[in-house]
């Protein structure tokens, strides 16, 4: 017998059973339950704000002004000491939680585009839909990721759409968005595969429903939760991933990041400068941390094999 | 259990031989090492342009007339030519002699493999490579109009080109004549006192034709010539290994040098035949923390210091801190002809029409800052194009803008933004180099000039784009620097000659009829004070019409570890690799503390 929660008029069993116990509620239920996961989702949310904060320029929007003299130790004034030009280490650090959030964020929702439709047509239809999406995903996903994610950096910085230049931030959006997708994809193919020939995909069917409302209202809802943990885990590996491009010189040319902190603080350790290194690495362990706790919690409150 | 013991010892010992040369390797070997900190481009001498190039292929091929090594100010002195040139009354009629000793390096593209001799006509062939537009030689600007018939010859090529015919090189060129196979006649056009500084520069060393009809469009990437060393092998972008031409001329180490010289044993090995050294590997090391860290674990001979390692290793006095000086390495500071500018596109319809921007930039720039910051202190602040060790001081340039004034650069953009007719828009700045010193100068650049409310956006690209888009006169504003091929000011002054705009050296496509016309009377005036005056006119128009922000002229700091000798970088010359020798038995005892033998 197949339970499917989120179809109960469609699924055998009473409905008072279900009623107040939705798959997110009952995940929520789950995921409170664990004292690290709350404390990590709490991590996530100052993450956020002092993104949010940074963006409407309530915080760190002066992180470019020269505050001191050049590579100062932390002291009171300054907690993270100076950069190379006087800045504030620890602005620079706020500031690019902007930077790795919004790259992130962007990223994982360009991958989810075209990673979710892809795989929904390919699992659902089958047939030469289903061998040419495979066959495009095979061809991405056998270069190696990094390669592939630099020369998309590479060629779109250079690209320039109705007079907007693509360089900078989003070249990174896109070359780890378009490159992103492959894993979804298939994941969402699989699940698709199962559910189009379940109860509830055949009796929306024999009621006449078109093929795109099939998968848009009836299945898709159905594979929500792979895509949020999915969100989850690539979140996080965008977020490395931008600290990469920047550290290699391809990321946002002018904001501050993560990334270029790291990059800066390779030489100026040999000079013993060890305080931008050391903001830029706690920023990116705590985040880090956070978010992988996060997604394992969530994923286990969101799989329906561990329900109680 | 005895044989375990054995076999264990056994073990041991490999593993731990082999330890010292994996960790070492090759370094017990007549072998020089050397970190290249950019890429090499090509190795076509009538191509080069650029001192990470040259400084490998001059050591492959020898020139004319070379540099004495160790004798300051510059001196030249005979190379393949056996004499220096007989030189008519009018000055307009070179004739040289050439070494009958010269053989090209043994190669594929001989007969039987055989490097053969080297004659009067190679040289014309050369020369006439470079005025071929079909090689897109950036290097014809320095014999343009200097030579009876190349000119034309050059003509000729284009024609050829465009009809899409080969070009025929027994076309005479009237002033480039083989009289036999050891003599060479040069008629100029009109006198021009600097042309033997001039064909001392690589473009003008000898190449085989056979290995060029051999190798076709593979030219660029292999090295047929004379010198002291032989191309083995180039992985591109990684590694170049040069080993000894066993079929080099005689060439004596110099006997004489510069006070001092003989105490430093720099004049120990006089008259010993050269090369010294058998084998010389470039390894390319874009990066300043492994370039700096191979130097410090002793894989490469010597370096330069980069600038977030300096306050580590020289301290009070410009002196070496005790750590590395009880290591006996030894650091050389010297004059290095090379000056840095942030350029301005003159055809560029913001900057170039707009010299009230242009001053205002300069009075942004913050010039010892970026010394300190960038260089270490390695350097002055340049108010002109010509670096003082060529011209001998530069106090005869006058310039209210070479200063650092944020108020007056404020004062100064109102005035450009008039001109402009209302606000400018965003300058864009390029940087030819990705790594981390290159983005924080372009960042230091940006900060500077948006301090007076300008707005900057940064483009980073790597050198060889940077080169190509300079050529290609699509910049508008960027960062850029000269080393003197030769030790004459014409070298710097050609920079703004107008019919040598880009892709020809002139890269700011600066153009000022007075300045053309003055440059064209010095380049024909004998060497005195009236020819000093011209180039003091010209420089000085330079400055005022300021197609560039001059900002350093630099010294050079360069360390040595004990074991190489001979050692003494030469300002200008390529291909010093001749003169320098490794101690192997002193280098393999300080790095492993094991005797050769052992």
């Amino acid at each position: 017998m197949t339970t499917v929660p989120t179809q109960p008029d469609l699924a055998d069993g009473p409905a008072e059973v279900v009623k107040g116990r939705s798959l997110w509620h009952d995940a929520w239920r789950r995921f409170r339950r664990k004292k690290m996961a709350m404390i990590s989702l709490a991590v996530i949310v100052v993450y956020v704000i002092v993104a949010l904060l940074v963006a409407t320029g309530l915080l760190a929007g002066d992180w470019n002004e020269e505050v001191g003299p050049r590579y100062q130790a932390p002291s009171a004034d300054h907690w993270f000491g100076t950069d190379i030009f006087g800045r504030s280490t620890l602005r620079m650090t706020l500031y690019s939680a902007k930077t790795s959030l919004t790259v992130a964020l962007f990223a994982s929702v360009i991958s989810i585009c075209i990673g979710v439709p892809m795989g929904a047509m390919a699992g659902y239809f089958g047939g030469k839909v289903d061998e040419f999406i495979v066959w495009l995903y095979s061809v991405l996903a056998s270069i190696p990721g990094l390669l592939l994610i630099l020369a998309f950096a590479f060629v779109l910085r250079d690209v320039t759409v109705f007079g907007y230049s693509l360089q900078g931030m989003p070249a990174i959006y896109l070359a780890l968005g378009l490159t992103g997708w492959v894993y979804l994809c298939r994941l969402i193919r699989g699940e698709v595969m199962k559910h189009r020939s379940r109860d509830y995909v055949t009796a929306a069917r024999s009621y006449g429903c078109s093929q795109k409302r099939i998968i848009l209202k009836h299945i898709v809802p159905n594979v929500t939760h792979l895509i949020l943990i999915d969100f989850s885990l690539r979140f996080v590996g965008y977020i490395h991933a931008e600290v990469i491009l920047s550290y290699l010189g391809l990321g946002p040319v002018k904001d501050p990041s993560w990334g270029k902190m790291i990059d800066a603080a390779k030489l100026e350790l040999q000079r013993g400068h060890w305080w931008e290194l050391t903001a830029a690495t706690l920023a990116i362990f705590f985040i880090s941390v956070a978010l992988n706790i996060a997604s394992d919690a969530l994923r286990d409150a969101l799989d329906p094999k561990l329900k109680t | 259990m005895a044989r375990i013991s054995t076999m264990a010892c056994m073990l041991a010992l490999a593993v731990s031989l082999a330890g010292c040369g994996e960790d070492y390797p090759d370094r017990d070997t007549n072998t020089r090492f050397v970190a290249l900190h950019a890429r090499v481009r090509h190795l076509d001498p009538a191509i080069v342009n650029d001192t990470t190039s040259a400084s490998v292929a001059g050591n492959i091929f020898d020139r004319l007339y070379q540099y004495k090594y160790l004798v300051r100010p510059a001196e030249l002195q005979p190379g393949i030519a056996a004499a220096m040139p007989e030189v008519s009354d009018d000055g307009l009629v070179y004739t040289i002699r050439l070494r009958e000793d010269v053989f090209f390096h043994d190669d594929a593209c001989f007969p039987d493999g055989k490097g053969r001799q080297v004659v009067a006509q190679d040289f014309v062939y050369s020369w006439k490579r470079i005025a071929d537009v079909t090689n897109a030689s950036p290097n014809y600007s320095f014999i343009e109009g200097r030579i009876k018939g190349f000119d034309e010859f050059r003509k000729y090529t284009h024609e050829r080109s465009d009809a899409g015919e080969p070009i025929d090189y027994a076309t005479p060129v009237a002033g480039l004549e083989a009289l036999d196979d050891h003599t060479l006649q040069i008629t100029l056009t009109a006198p021009w006192p600097s042309i033997l500084y001039a064909i001392e520069h690589l473009p003008f060393t000898p190449m085989p034709r056979e290995a060029v009809e051999h190798y076709g469009k593979r030219i660029i990437n292999v090295a047929v010539g004379t010198g002291p060393y032989k191309l083995e092998r180039w992985d591109q972008g990684s590694r170049i290994v040069l080993v000894r031409n066993e079929n080099y001329r005689h060439d004596p180490y110099p006997s004489e040098g510069e006070p001092g010289d003989k105490e430093k044993g720099l004049l120990a090995d006089a008259g010993k035949p050269m090369p010294f050294i058998d084998r010389v590997e470039f390894e390319i090391i874009e990066e300043d923390q492994p370039y700096w860290l191979t130097f410090d674990k002793g894989l490469i001979d010597s370096a330069g210091i980069p600038k977030d390692t300096f306050s580590n290793v020289v301290g009070a006095g410009q002196k070496l801190k005790p750590k590395w000086a009880k290591r006996g390495i030894e650091l050389i500071i010297y004059d290095y002809p090379a000056t840095e500018w942030l350029a301005f596109n003159m055809k560029d319809p913001v900057v170039g029409k707009n010299l009230a921007l242009r001053q205002a930039i300069s009075l942004a720039i913050d010039r010892e800052d970026f010394i300190e910051l960038f260089r270490n202190g390695r350097g002055t602040p340049a108010v002109g194009p010509t670096h003082p060790m060529i011209s001998g001081g530069n106090d005869y340039l006058h310039s209210p803008y070479h200063r650092y004034d944020v108020e007056a650069a404020k004062a100064k953009l109102k005035e450009a933004e008039a001109f402009h007719g209302g606000p400018l828009p965003e300058l864009a700045f390029t940087m030819g180099g990705t790594d981390t010193s290159a983005r924080q100068y372009a960042e230091w650049v940006e900060r500077s000039v948006e301090k007076i409310g300008l707005d900057v956006k940064i483009d980073l690209m790597d050198w060889p784009t940077q080169q190509e888009q300079v050529d290609n006169a699509a910049l508008q504003f960027w960062r850029y620097g000269w080393h003197a091929d030769y030790a004459d000011p014409e070298n710097y002054m050609f920079l703004y000659y107008s019919p040598n705009h880009a892709p020809g050296p002139n890269s700011t496509n600066y153009a000022n009829p007075e300045f053309d016309k003055l440059f064209e009377r010095f380049v024909t005036t004998p060497h005195g004070p009236q020819r000093t005056a011209l180039h003091h006119q010209m420089e000085q128009l330079v400055v005022d019409d300021m197609p560039a922000v001059f900002t350093m002229y630099s010294i050079a700091y360069v360390l040595r570890h004990p074991w190489l000798e001979n050692y003494k970088p030469h300002p200008i010359m390529w291909g010093t690799l001749k003169y320098q020798k490794v101690n192997v038995a002193k280098r393999w005892e300080m790095l492993t503390g094991k005797t050769l033998e052992e």
